[in-house]
């Protein structure tokens, strides 16, 4: 074949796809961002409640049915900030609860820093066994002045799952937050978070707190003392991402009655229901999203009458990735997760046991959470190639791209603009227009990047691939001097 | 071309005007609370000193109060949201002052008003404000307001209920929670009916007998918490056949609380095998509570429980329980489970 017939026959491809796909990824992307636009809308419904509330004089403080908590808080390799972190968790404001800190067979000196700062005796504990652990149990550590409630248990390392499972065993209290070991809460947070559970103390199962990065902001020993924008644009293109589909996304699911993502870094659940549904899936990556989708699974297939929800008010702050390699390792996790949990669970789908989860939430995720990368990529090859081959008009193109990328900055700008008005955490003028070249910015190999690794992702788990969590480089946060 | 090009320009033209006037609506938002917080800044500070002085208790002859009165216009209504405000936080002479400023002021008059407001805001703030001010005489507005289709109205009323005390509310709070896609959140009701008086111990017993889950671990919390004894049979009775467990652990707990000595026998029947691990444990613990020697025997027999937190909660209930319950003990020195309530137990004792 010659160049030129090569050339000819490439066109006429390009031609055909183009032709067959390019009003159904325009349906595709409309949809996709209305969506997006019309769970913000639920958000800002959510919010003005919510205003009402805040603008009320109904503070609560946990009074009464306010449920005790145990904060589980797996550790491997924290001996940086092991200390200040369980130091903040134990003073948060909250009538009843208890720091379970699972040391996962750290080879640092998390323990000794733990034993100096609380003075840790062995107690001759067993463990309960409620939820199968392979680890080994190496001790159990309570602090010496009898009062600090504070049990920290060392276990040989098996990994983050396996070392939450022990911390459920582990937990006496009703509710078990998991939390990651960096994770800085709100001092408030719980009071927040488990308000839910106070108002329905008989149907909730588990609530997720709204997280926000951490990066750029000044942190005082494990307390936000102020809330700034990062200091460099990857972590800002994921703040806005964070606004869009974690606080906004989700609380608009919340409201719909379809929330099936609790994220790990901060969730709250029932331990007996947990335990129930036999706690999370060390065989899986993404544990957070399967243990919600067992309790769903679990409670709707007894007929039960339960609720999950979202708390926007903000509960956690944790540090976002800030290279590139790091990000790569989280979206490819997070999207293999995804996948797996998706297909795992693909039996819910149009089951009208399953309600919203099985006729909305499931086939929405299915069509523009886990499918949404391949069609980009489709149009990241098309387009260009198109473009080369010049069978794309260009102005046309352009202005495609300007309408595709400008309706996906618009349901950005939304999600700021609710978020001002309900939450307004950043004071500096220059944080808007930070934000908003963020969310223009993100459009501009940030997102075809993402797309790339969301599909290795997935492609790894088809090949079976096994999985390695990787190396989360944190740089620590901005501690002010003594 | 299947797109036409004028309909994608055209498209394109209102995707970026909406952005830019998001852009302007972020804008605004910041810049009308910024100016709102400045105006109010400013309009309160004449005010400030007097408003200081009531609030403190320092206004002897009333002057102050008197000085506040006179505020007009915006200034009142900024002056009355900041009072509003005060009177969460204080008590007594000085809130009595302040609420009768708000009197003059019209403000409560017109909360009463609000609550038949056709915006859910208004109403809210306008329950709010009757609690505030105590304003027993709105109790029936109050009531009615229990059952607004606003979830936010609900907590308010109730809330404002709560503050104003008045324990003919009870039975209505009480039955608010279980109503149909209108329930009254849980928390609101428990907070509310906490700050009520003796009175109440009649309705919550009628609320152990509620169709609703939520009303009756409500009603068995509170018999608990305020020592309720009237409750007792009900809460024996739902301990062992309520069909919700979150109920019976509940009811376990309040038992635990305010059970008499033949109550360690009820709550030992729940902590067998066959019943959820959390009720057991519930069980046991409220044993303890009660520190009836006649329960030795059932937490002995415990000590060798295949689940190892109630071993412990058993052997910690029998250390607290004096010399009858700690020769219980005998023979199970060695057990992981004694020792670590031993332990536990003797660091609390050095630290008290």
């Amino acid at each position: 074949m010659s160049w030129d017939a090569f050339i000819e026959g490439l066109r006429s491809f390009v031609v055909w796809v183009m032709d067959v796909s390019s009003v159904p990824i325009l349906v595709y992307f409309v949809l996709i961002n209305t969506s997006l636009l019309t769970l913000i809308v639920l958000a800002y419904l959510e919010f003005r409640a919510q205003q009402r509330r805040r603008a009320s004089a109904l503070s609560w403080q946990g009074a009464g049915l306010a449920p005790g908590v145990s904060l589980l808080v797996p550790a491997y390799n924290e001996e940086a900030g092991i200390v200040t972190a369980v130091k903040s968790f134990l003073t948060l404001r909250y009538p009843r609860h208890e720091v379970v800190v699972i040391d996962d067979g750290s080879t640092d000196a998390t323990f000794a820093r733990l034993e100096e700062a609380f003075d840790l005796v062995p107690v001759p504990r067993e463990l309960p066994r409620e939820i199968p652990v392979r680890a080994r149990v190496l001790g159990v550590f309570v602090p010496r002045d009898g009062r600090t409630r504070l049990v920290v248990v060392r276990k040989e390392n098996s990994g983050k799952t396996e070392a939450l499972n022990l911390g459920i065993n582990a937990a006496s209290e009703p509710l078990v937050a998991m939390l990651d070991g960096d994770s800085i809460l709100e001092p408030d947070g719980l009071l927040h978070v488990t308000r839910p559970f106070a108002d329905d103390p008989t149907r909730m199962v588990a609530t997720g707190g709204a997280i926000r990065p951490v990066n750029g902001s000044r942190v005082l020993s494990g307390r936000i003392v102020r809330v700034e924008m990062p200091q460099t644009w990857l972590p800002r293109i994921q703040l806005v991402e964070y606004l869009r589909a974690f606080l906004l996304g989700r609380t608009g699911w919340s409201r719909l009655g379809g929330l099936i993502l609790i994220s790990g870094a901060f969730g709250l659940f029932r331990r007996d229901v947990v335990v129930e549904v036999g706690g999370l899936d060390p065989g899986t990556i993404g544990e957070d999203f399967e243990l919600v989708m067992r309790i769903h699974k679990r409670l709707r297939d007894e007929g039960r009458d339960y609720r999950i929800e979202f708390v926007p008010e903000p509960v956690s702050w944790t540090e976002v990735p800030v290279t590139a390699r790091v990000l790569r390792n989280q979206r490819r996790r997070w999207q293999r997760g995804l996948w797996e949990t998706l297909w795992a669970y693909r039996a819910m789908l149009f089951r009208p046991r399953y309600g919203r989860i099985g006729w909305v939430a499931l086939p929405y995720y299915w069509l523009f959470e886990l499918i949404a990368p391949l069609l980009e990529l489709l149009g990241i090859i098309i387009v260009p190639l198109g473009l080369l081959l010049g069978v794309v008009d260009v102005p046309f193109a352009v202005l495609f791209l300007v309408l595709a990328y400008g309706y996906a900055v618009l349901v950005t700008l939304a999600a700021m603009v609710v978020d001002e008005w309900a939450f307004h955490k950043h004071d500096r003028w220059r944080a808007i227009w930070q934000t908003v070249a963020s969310s223009v910015l993100e459009n501009f190999g940030y997102r075809q990047a993402t797309v790339w690794w969301r599909l290795e992702g997935m492609w790894a788990s088809l090949r079976r691939k096994k999985h390695v969590w990787g190396v989360m480089t944190r740089t620590g946060f901005d501690e002010d001097p003594a | 071309m299947i797109v036409g090009a004028a309909l994608l320009l055209g498209a394109t033209i209102v995707v970026l005007g909406a952005c830019l006037l998001l852009i302007l609506g972020v804008i605004a938002v910041r810049a009308r609370r910024h100016s709102r917080s400045k105006r109010d800044e400013m309009l309160l500070s004449p005010l400030r000193p007097p408003l200081i002085t009531v609030a403190s208790g320092e206004d002897d002859d009333g002057s102050a109060a008197e000085e506040l009165t006179w505020a007009t216009g915006v200034s009142r209504t900024v002056l009355d949201r900041n009072i509003a405000d005060l009177l969460t936080k204080i008590r007594g002479a000085p809130a009595e002052q302040l609420v009768r400023v708000l009197e003059v002021h019209g403000a409560v008059d017109a909360a009463v008003g609000d609550l038949s407001s056709r915006s859910s805001v208004k109403r809210a703030r306008g329950a709010q404000l009757l609690g505030l001010a105590r304003a027993a005489h709105t109790v029936p507005l109050l009531v009615d307001a229990l059952r607004d289709e606003s979830v936010e109205v609900r907590n308010s009323a109730a809330y404002a209920l709560g503050l104003i005390g008045d324990a003919s509310a009870a039975g209505p709070i009480l039955a608010a929670i279980g109503v149909p896609d209108r329930g009254l959140p849980a928390a609101t009701a428990a907070e509310a009916l906490q700050s009520m008086g003796v009175g109440i111990s009649e309705v919550l017993r009628e609320g152990l007998k509620d169709e609703n889950a939520r009303t009756r671990m409500v009603a068995a919390h509170l018999s608990g918490e305020r020592s309720f004894t009237r409750g007792l049979p009900e809460l024996r009775h739902l301990l062992a056949h309520d069909p919700d467990v979150t109920v019976r652990e509940t009811c376990a707990v309040a038992i635990g609380r305010l059970g008499r000595g033949e109550d360690a026998d009820v709550l030992a029947r729940h902590t067998g095998a066959t019943e959820p691990l959390p009720l057991r444990r519930a069980c046991v613990t409220a044993i303890g509570e009660l520190g009836e020697p006649g329960a030795v025997p059932t937490l002995a027999g415990l000590l060798g429980d295949p689940d190892p937190r109630l071993a412990e909660l058993a052997a910690g209930a029998l250390i607290t329980m004096g010399a009858e319950g700690r020769d219980a003990l005998a023979g199970h020195e060695d057990d992981a489970a004694v020792r670590s309530a031993r332990l536990v137990a003797d660091l609390q004792k050095s630290a008290a």
